[in-house]
C-alpha cells in the first residue's frame, strides 16, 4: 500500500508556499496574459490595417501600386515589408508622402496608429513563413 | 499649419469655445495641433492650401454631441464646418471655405442603422464609407446594389449631398436620398419627409411628405448638418451587360452623344455611359515621364502614338445594361446598330449572370485606384476639378471640349475630360493634375480655373459642383435678376443661421455678418 505521510508545514511556510505558488501563477499568468495581448494586439492591428489602410495598401491597391513604381515589386506590400520602423510608419500616415494624403486623429486616433505600426513592424517570429524574409532597404 | 482665428473670435473666446467642445466630446476629439490642421486641409491643394485653414477640428459621435457642439459654436461666434469624411478630393477634401473656421468631422458617427432588402434601401451615419457599406452588404449576402463614385473612398452621404454620382441606373446619388436627419444652426433637431411624424412608417420610402420638402435644401448648403440619411438602393439584377469601344478620333465624341442621348433618355440605357479620353486609363497605369519629356501639354502626334502603343482609341466608352437577359440582347443590339453607322469598330462585351462573381458585373463595387492619376506628373500630386454641365448634344459637346482643351494647351496641362450622359445633359468633368510643389504650374492652373468658370457661363454652363476656392465665381455665375437665387439663399442663411455659424462661404452662401469674406 502507497502511503504518504502528511506533514503539515509551519504556519509561516504555508503562507509563504502559497505567496510563492500565488507569485508563479501570477508570473505565470503574467508571461501568458502578455504572449496573448501582444498576439491580440498585432491581431488587432492587422484588422486596422486591413480596415483603414486596406483601401489602397492590399495587392492591387493603388497604394501598392504607386510604392511598386517608385521601390519597386518587392517592397510595394507595406504587410510584407520587414525594413519599416514603427515612427516613420506613424510619421508618413500623419503628414502624407508623395500622392499620399495625410490621415486625421479623428479617422484613425493615435492608439489605433500605434496598433497598425506594430503590425507592420511585428518580429519575424510573428510573421508567416513566406512573409518573413529579408525585405531591407531604405524605406 | 499655423493657428488662423475666425473673424469675430480672439484668441481667449477661441480657446473658451475649444474647452467647452471638449467639455462635450472629451480632449480626444479636440485636434488644434499644427499637424492636426495640415491633415484636415485642402490635401490635393494647388498652392491655394493658405486660403482655407481650419483652425482646429471636432469629432463627435452622437446626435446630442453635435447639437451641443452648435449651441457653443452660437454662443461663442465660432464657424463650424461639417464634413463626413473629408475625402471631397479635388474640391477642397476636408478644408473649409473660410480659415478660420473649425471642422466638424462627423466621421465617427459611422453607423448603419438599417439596410432592408424588401424595399431597398438603407438609413446611414455621415461616417459610413462606400467600402463599409459595400462590405456589410457582402457579408450580409444582401441583394442591393451600390451607386459608387470613380474614387471611393469618402462617405456615402457626403457623395450624395454633394451631389456625386456613380455608373449605375441609381448613378444619381442626391437623387436617391429618402429622408434625412438634420441638426440645425440652432441646434434643433427635424426629420425630413414623412420622418416628420414621430412613427412614420413610410420615412425611407416616399421622399415628399407634406408640404414643402426639404432634403434638396440641405445638399451643397450650408442650413444645417445631415445626421442621418436615408437612401434608395438599387435591387440586384438578374444579369450585366457590358459594352465597352474605343473610338480613335477627337471628333468622335459628338456623334457618340448623339446616338447615345436617344437611348439614355428613351431608357434603353438606363446608368449614365461615360465617355472619357483614353489619356485617363493611360494616366491610371503608366507616369508621363516614361512616354514624354516635353515641356507644355502632349502634343497630339505624340499623345497619338502613347494611345496606339497602349492599345486605346481616342475615346473609351464604358456603357452597362441591367435587368433580364433577353431585354440586355435587345438593348445591346439597338446600341450596336446605332454605332455600326459610324464605326467599324467592334464592341467587347461583358456579361455577368446572378451568382457569377461581382467583379465581372456592372455593380458599383469601391475602389481607389482612380487616385492613380494623380501620379501622372509625379512628385507630390494633386488634382482639381472642373465639372460644367451641358446639354446632351454634339454642338454643346464639342465646342466645349475644342474650347478646354485649347485652354489646357496654353498652360501646358494634359488634357484629362470625360462626359457622363445623364438623361438630358452630359456632365463634363475636366481634371487638372499637377505636382503641388510646381508653384509655376498650379498658379496656372488656378488661373486657367477661373478662364474655363467664365467660358463656360458665356454659353449658359453652370458647374455642378465646385472646389472652395471658386465658389463664389460659380456662384455670381447666376446671374438672372441680379443674382436673385443669391439673395434667396442668403435670406434663408440668415433666417435659420442669424449667428452665421455654419459653413460660411459654403456654394457662395455667406451668412450676412460675414459677406465681406466672399471673394
Amino acid at each position: 500500500m502507497n502511503t504518504k505521510t502528511y506533514v503539515p508545514l509551519p504556519g509561516c511556510l504555508t503562507r509563504l508556499a502559497l505567496f510563492v505558488a500565488a507569485a508563479c501563477l501570477a508570473t505565470t499568468c503574467v508571461a501568458a496574459r502578455g504572449r496573448d495581448d501582444s498576439a491580440q494586439k498585432l491581431e488587432d492591428g492587422k484588422k486596422l490595417f486591413h480596415a483603414r489602410c486596406g483601401y489602397c495598401h492590399l495587392a492591387g491597391g493603388t497604394g501598392t501600386i504607386m510604392l511598386g513604381r517608385r521601390l519597386g515589386k518587392d517592397r510595394s506590400l507595406l504587410e510584407e515589408r520587414t525594413d519599416l520602423s514603427a515612427e516613420y510608419v506613424k510619421k508618413i500616415t500623419r503628414v502624407g508622402i508623395n500622392s499620399m494624403p495625410p490621415h486625421n486623429r479623428i479617422e484613425l486616433p493615435d492608439s489605433e496608429l500605434d496598433l497598425i505600426a506594430a503590425y507592420l513592424t511585428r518580429p519575424a517570429s510573428a510573421r508567416a513563413p513566406d512573409a518573413a524574409g529579408p525585405k531591407g532597404g531604405t524605406p | 499649419m499655423k493657428l488662423v482665428l475666425p473673424p469675430r473670435v480672439t484668441d481667449k473666446t477661441f480657446q473658451k469655445a475649444l474647452d467647452a467642445f471638449a467639455g462635450v466630446v472629451g480632449k480626444q476629439w479636440v485636434l488644434n495641433t499644427d499637424e492636426d490642421r495640415e491633415t484636415f486641409s485642402d490635401i490635393y491643394a494647388a498652392g491655394d492650401a493658405d486660403q482655407h485653414v481650419p483652425a482646429a477640428a471636432v469629432g463627435p459621435q452622437s446626435v446630442e454631441e453635435v447639437q451641443a457642439i452648435v449651441r457653443i459654436a452660437n454662443e461663442y461666434k465660432v464657424p463650424l464646418w461639417p464634413i463626413s469624411r473629408g475625402k471631397n478630393l479635388g474640391y477642397g477634401a476636408a478644408a473649409p471655405r473660410m480659415s478660420g473656421t473649425v471642422v466638424l468631422d462627423l466621421g465617427r458617427m459611422n453607423r448603419i442603422l438599417d439596410v432592408n432588402e424588401r424595399f431597398g434601401y438603407c438609413l446611414i451615419e455621415p461616417g459610413v464609407g462606400f467600402f463599409d457599406l459595400f462590405n456589410h452588404l457582402q457579408e450580409k449576402k444582401i441583394r442591393l446594389w451600390m451607386s459608387v463614385p470613380a474614387n471611393a473612398w469618402g462617405s456615402v452621404a457626403g457623395n450624395a449631398l454633394e451631389r456625386g454620382y456613380g455608373y449605375t441606373p441609381y448613378g444619381d446619388n442626391t437623387r436617391n436620398i429618402c429622408g434625412l436627419e438634420v441638426v440645425l444652426p440652432n441646434g434643433d433637431l427635424v426629420r425630413t419627409g414623412t420622418g416628420a411624424m414621430a412613427n412614420s412608417a413610410t420615412w425611407q420610402l416616399f421622399k415628399w411628405g407634406y408640404g414643402p420638402s426639404w432634403d434638396q435644401l440641405f445638399c451643397q448648403s450650408n442650413f444645417g448638418i445631415v445626421t442621418k440619411m436615408g437612401m434608395w438602393l438599387m435591387p440586384e439584377p438578374e444579369a450585366t451587360l457590358g459594352l465597352n469601344i474605343q473610338l480613335p478620333n477627337p471628333d468622335d465624341v459628338g456623334w457618340a452623344v448623339d446616338e447615345l442621348a436617344p437611348l439614355r433618355l428613351n431608357g434603353v440605357i438606363q446608368q449614365s455611359p461615360s465617355i472619357g479620353n483614353s489619356l485617363r486609363f493611360v494616366a491610371s497605369a503608366t507616369q508621363r515621364s516614361q512616354w514624354y519629356n516635353g515641356d507644355g501639354a502632349m502634343p497630339d502626334d505624340v499623345l497619338a502614338e502613347v494611345l496606339k502603343k497602349a492599345g486605346f482609341g481616342w475615346w473609351t466608352i464604358n456603357l452597362r445594361l441591367y435587368g433580364y437577359d433577353e431585354v440586355n440582347e435587345t438593348h445591346a443590339r439597338i446600341i450596336k446598330d446605332a454605332f455600326a453607322k459610324h464605326t467599324k469598330q467592334e464592341f467587347q462585351i461583358v456579361k455577368w449572370h446572378r451568382g457569377e462573381p461581382i467583379e465581372n458585373s456592372g455593380a458599383g463595387i469601391p475602389s481607389t485606384q482612380a487616385l492613380q492619376m494623380i501620379n501622372w506628373r509625379g512628385g507630390r500630386g494633386g488634382h482639381l476639378g472642373f465639372s460644367p454641365v451641358l446639354p446632351a448634344t454634339s454642338e454643346h459637346v464639342l465646342k466645349q471640349f475644342h474650347s478646354t482643351k485649347k485652354r489646357y494647351e496654353e498652360i501646358g496641362v494634359d488634357y484629362y475630360g470625360s462626359f457622363t450622359l445623364m438623361e438630358r445633359t452630359a456632365t463634363n468633368v475636366n481634371l487638372m493634375v499637377y505636382d503641388r510643389d510646381d508653384a509655376a504650374l498650379t498658379a496656372k492652373v488656378r488661373a486657367l480655373f477661373k478662364v474655363l468658370v467664365a467660358d463656360a457661363a458665356k454659353e449658359g454652363y453652370s458647374e455642378y459642383r465646385t472646389h472652395l476656392s471658386y465658389m463664389d465665381d460659380v456662384a455670381l455665375s447666376f446671374d438672372f435678376n441680379h443674382h436673385a437665387l443669391l439673395r434667396l439663399n442668403e435670406a434663408v442663411k440668415d433666417a435659420l443661421d442669424p449667428n452665421g455659424i455654419l459653413a460660411p462661404g459654403k456654394q457662395g452662401i455667406w451668412p450676412r455678418a460675414l459677406r465681406t469674406e466672399r471673394a
